[in-house]
């Protein structure tokens, strides 16, 4: 479930100063892994400020589609724009949608849907990327 | 009949409120004009055209399109033809199509960005003036960037499948606009494959850079500082505005380049890129890297590149 509409930007998930202390657990169900997230970041910025990997790490601002996941259960709050390029308004109703840009209401599970690690060691990079 | 200079860019942005402040506070750009679809037109200091970049809000991120400044008014009608030659269809567009801007040749990359030329866009003079001027403006802000200097292309390209949009756009490039190859990166069996290219149509080390992709996009519009410690500098500014970097102070081994790549609030990223390396010239030997250094030759100090690099953009 969804709540749509942006967030106040006064509350955005970027402010430091923040007070609010609310997290929930976010488990990302193809490694297991869990961990906490505040109600005022985005999942992704949960994951990446306690070192976590799982999702693939992009932008960060909703452009580049790379963080694409699927909300398996648990609701959660849209705080900013996401590229139509990478999740359409159908894919966005199921609950697929940009870890970056969505923060947890309560305790959540999503699945990776983003296809970072697809095929890179096939393309011409793939001897060159780490 | 040669481009000039690149002259602007004309990105989406989901969120312009956003995007106006990351483009004034952290890059240090103007607001020039604003027309009456709402797109966004703004120019760096050390400019003396109209602009340099145009926002336009979309449900979307990445670029609409890329211009270059070529000579004069008969260079496009040369180039119209030069290009209708190379089998690629061109729309001449009228004066004013894009605000302070004259006629503008429209043309489709082979790797399909949508590119323009013209030749005469309003001049309104740099910030410092052209009378016995000073070397930098009372009121620069943010990393104060000097002017839009490159954009880096993402190209397709899928070697199993004969796809090379990098070295089809190269030789559009050389052959039919005159830039010439600064630099390359090669890989595959000797090294036969042109994953990136940087061309040239001045004497910096490049004016565009294509680089092999899944699909064609806008890696990253690049920002001119003057030196290293513009570039510590420009750091700092992201950080007090929270700006996502992607990748922290370095140097590129490619164009010897010191840089920061950092995001905009809808995920384009942007430079800032200082020093002019060295002098680019026509006859000067191209500098290939080749697959077992090409991560050196991105970031020049771990000799490490990440997917990211390759897989994040726009």
């Amino acid at each position: 479930m969804i709540k749509s509409g942006l967030q106040d930007k006064t509350a955005s998930a970027s402010q430091s100063g923040q007070t609010a202390a609310v997290t929930h657990s976010v488990r990302i169900v193809d490694c297991g892994a869990v961990y906490l997230c505040g109600e005022h970041e985005t999942l992704l910025q949960g994951m990446a400020r306690l070192g976590k990997k799982g999702i693939p790490v992009g932008c960060l601002n909703g452009g580049c589609g790379v963080c694409k996941i699927a909300i398996r259960s648990g609701a959660i709050n849209k705080t900013g724009a996401m590229s139509r390029a990478h999740v359409s308004e159908q894919e966005e109703a199921q609950g697929v949608v940009l870890a970056c840009r969505v923060s947890p209401l309560e305790a959540v599970e999503v699945e990776v849907v983003g296809k970072l690690k697809k095929a890179v060691t096939r393309t011409p990079w793939g001897a060159i990327v780490t | 009949m040669t481009v000039m200079r690149i002259g602007h860019v004309n990105i989406r942005v989901m969120d312009m409120e956003a995007a106006l402040k990351h483009y004034q506070n952290v890059v240090g750009m103007k607001i020039t004009h604003q027309d009456e679809q709402g797109n966004v037109y703004l120019k760096c200091w050390d400019e003396w055209n109209k602009y340099s970049v145009i926002l336009t809000l979309s449900d979307q991120a990445g670029m609409n399109h890329i211009a270059y400044k070529v000579n004069n008014e008969q260079d496009l009608d040369a180039l119209q033809k030069k290009i209708e030659a190379h089998g690629i269809q061109t729309e001449m567009l009228p004066e004013d199509t894009l605000p302070f801007v004259g006629r503008m040749l429209r043309f489709n990359l082979p790797s399909g960005h949508d590119m323009r030329l013209y030749a005469s866009k309003e001049c309104v003079g740099t910030d410092v003036g052209s009378t016995n001027p000073d070397p930098w403006p009372d009121d620069l802000r943010g990393a104060g960037a000097h002017w839009l200097d490159h954009a880096l292309l993402m190209c397709e390209m899928n070697p199993e499948k004969g796809i090379n949009k990098v070295a089809d756009n190269t030789r559009f490039f050389i052959e039919v606009l005159g830039f010439f190859q600064t630099e390359q990166i090669v890989v595959g069996p000797g090294g036969a494959i042109q994953l990136a290219s940087f061309l040239s149509c001045s004497s910096k080390p490049h004016d565009i850079a294509f680089v092999g992709g899944d699909r064609p996009g806008m890696h990253h519009l690049s920002f001119f500082l003057d030196s290293w410690h513009d570039i510590l500098k420009a750091g700092d500014v992201m950080a007090k505005n929270r700006t996502r970097i992607d990748v922290p102070p370095t140097r590129h081994g490619v164009t010897r380049g010191e840089t920061i790549y950092f995001f905009d609030p809808s995920g384009n990223r942007n430079e800032t890129f200082a020093g002019l390396g060295y002098q680019a010239q026509r006859d000067k030997p191209i500098i290939t890297w080749t697959e077992d250094q090409a991560a050196r030759g991105i970031f020049y100090h771990t000799g490490v590149l990440n997917e990211s690099f390759t897989t994040v953009y726009t």
